[in-house]
């Protein structure tokens, strides 16, 4: 078996919104493997329908082999699941909830305890395990969460958004442990993420979802290098030729695609010391005017924007609101 | 079956854990019964002749102590399954569902817990009944007693955590556990004997098993069997109302945290 997770035409509605929508796709064993898209894109549904909690309406998921709907019970025990939210248990102290944790896992008796110490070294958290959770901040809190995911050394991990909320070294901080845990217990990490950033970071392979389908799967790399390896952004000012301008600008040899924003012109070029004199010599023909240039390497926000049409914050569309209503609905809170 | 018992025993620990830790007021909450003795107990001292006319001797409030004792295993087993309105909301709901245990063993962890707790109170309410003078003839029917709280509260933390699953608010919850909570316990000899209600809420409160309860309590506790129903049939409708309880109560919350919350 080669792969962790597999996915055939997987989908999930409620009602008549339509979550996730036909996807399939595979994870390799001991990939990285991150759902990147925005707030409602289908995500945290996904992930849901993985970790047993949803049935999908239609498809198949497979997991290490199982399926989510007939072998539920040897899904769970093959994964770690963190969920978005803090979970652990404010009461209790931090060994405690992973002891509950150990248990809930049927993690053998004898084993439990030096277990338990061996997460607690890796998330650096010893010192403060018999303190009471209440007393963690909310970095201490998520590390505790994944030391729970990792305790039963899942075959697969699941992590649903997890550096939503905290701050940029707290972020940095998480994204160190879950690659020590990676290279440590070789399992399969399959995360979801509304960070570019995170992605770009942590994955082997990243696959942009967007109003429940899958835009694209590749390694980052391979994605930044597909849209060009450089980016050029052009500011000109309004004139009648500017029709003109962009039919010829995409006539030049080195250039593979152009995103057209009003006034703003962004080119994905492969030589862009080669384009930039060639972009001069076709606006001066035209009498256009260039009021700014800047040449860059491409991002994935730029990625993401060319797969989706917009960008990844951009959660205020007519579209996202009515899934966002959904979910809201759908959780109840 | 072996991992059904450890399931729940580690569902039962952690409810436990966390009704430690959270010093929920084990002493407000011995507030309301104690009241119900107190001054129940003393205003009603005068219906003392309407009880001796069921051929009950002793003072009104030897006959409700075990009223109270067991108004305390009713309200705190039916509150106590809120938390899995509050387990649910904050994710512990679905760590339990993604790890290999039961959706049963939940159930069962989290009601063998609140019976434990319900048969705490109830052992305070004993106390208190004691230091106010109540008269005990036979103090070593204590345990049987509390045997039996324990059983009761096990059932009855059975509605709790059914309605706590199938209710997606904690509106709805209060509102359907105040509608059956107070219409049982008024439903039963608890307060006053049986001969004194109507026949069709006697009839009724015969199918209630708060009813064999209180006078299996008060047999115990008194020695005066009263309504003519023999302990052992009391005894097996308690058994039987305990273990159809377990089966629905593992079924019901099954089915429901099996659907999106």
């Amino acid at each position: 078996m080669l792969y962790s997770i597999e996915t055939k035409s997987l989908t999930k509605s409620f009602g008549d919104v339509v979550a996730v929508n036909d996807i399939s796709f595979s994870v390799k064993k001991g990939e990285i493997f991150g759902f990147l898209g925005p707030n409602g894109a289908g995500k945290s549904t996904t992930m849901m329908i993985f970790t047993t909690l949803l049935k999908p309406t239609s498809g198949q998921a497979l997991i290490y082999g199982f399926d989510v709907m007939t072998n539920a019970k040897q899904v769970r025990q093959s994964i770690g699941y963190v969920q978005q939210e803090t979970t652990v248990d404010e009461y209790l102290t931090g060994r405690e909830n992973l002891l509950l944790q150990a248990k809930l896992n049927h993690i053998p008796k004898n084993e439990i305890n030096n277990r338990i110490d061996e997460v607690l070294e890796l998330i650096e958290l010893s010192d403060k395990q018999h303190k009471s959770v209440v007393t963690y901040s909310g970095g201490m809190r998520k590390r505790l969460d994944i030391a729970g995911g990792l305790l039963h050394r899942p075959k697969v991990l699941f992590l649903d958004e997890p550096t939503v909320g905290l701050d940029i070294q707290t972020r940095r901080k998480i994204w160190e442990y879950i690659k020590k845990i990676h290279d440590e217990f070789e399992m399969t990490i399959f995360l979801s993420t509304h960070y570019m950033e995170e992605a770009d970071h942590l994955c082997d392979r990243i696959g942009i979802i967007d109003g429940g389908k899958i835009q694209v799967i590749d390694s980052p790399e391979n994605m930044k290098n597909a849209m060009g390896n450089e980016v050029i952004s052009i500011m000109v000012e309004n004139s009648k030729h500017h029709d003109s301008f962009l039919s010829e600008l995409q006539k030049i040899k080195f250039v593979k695609n152009i995103n057209k924003d009003g006034l703003k012109l962004v080119l994905f070029v492969s030589n862009g010391t080669e384009v930039i004199p060639k972009i001069f010599q076709i606006s001066s023909e035209l009498e256009i005017k260039i009021t700014s240039l800047s040449l860059t390497r491409p991002t994935l926000d730029d990625v993401f924007l060319s797969y989706t049409g917009h960008k990844i914050r951009d959660d205020d569309s007519k579209f996202n609101r009515r899934r966002e209503h959904a979910k809201m609905k759908r959780l109840r809170a | 079956m072996n991992t059904l018992m450890y399931d729940t025993y580690t569902i039962f620990w952690r409810e436990l854990k966390r009704y430690k830790k959270s010093r929920s007021g084990v002493l407000i909450r011995l507030i309301q019964p104690a009241i119900w003795i107190i001054v129940i107990g003393n205003t009603f001292s005068g219906t003392q002749p309407l009880i001796q006319s069921v051929g009950f001797q002793g003072e009104y409030i030897e006959f409700m102590t075990p009223g109270v004792i067991i108004l305390t295993a009713i309200f705190t087993s039916i509150f106590g399954g809120v938390n899995t309105l509050w387990d649910r909301r904050y994710g512990f709901m679905n760590k339990a569902l993604t790890s290999p245990i039961s959706r049963s063993a939940i159930a069962l962890g989290k009601m063998s817990a609140i019976s434990l707790i319900a048969a705490m109170q109830a052992s305070l309410i004993i106390g208190i009944a004691l230091a106010i003078g109540v008269n005990f003839p036979n103090p070593i029917m204590i345990i049987p007693i509390m045997a039996i709280v324990i059983l009761f509260s096990l059932g009855f933390s059975g509605i709790s955590v059914m309605v706590a699953a199938t209710a997606k608010s904690q509106e709805t919850f209060w509102g359907v556990i105040n509608f059956l909570g107070m219409p049982l316990f008024m439903l039963s000899p608890a307060l006053f004997p049986l001969e004194l209600l109507p026949d069709w809420l006697a009839i009724i409160a015969k199918l209630n098993p708060v009813t064999y309860t209180v006078l299996l309590v008060r047999s115990m506790m008194t020695g005066v069997t009263e309504g003519g129903v023999p302990i052992l049939l009391s005894l097996g409708i308690l058994f039987a109302f305990v273990f159809v309880m377990i089966g629905l109560a593992s079924y019901v919350f099954t089915r429901e945290v099996n659907k999106p919350f």
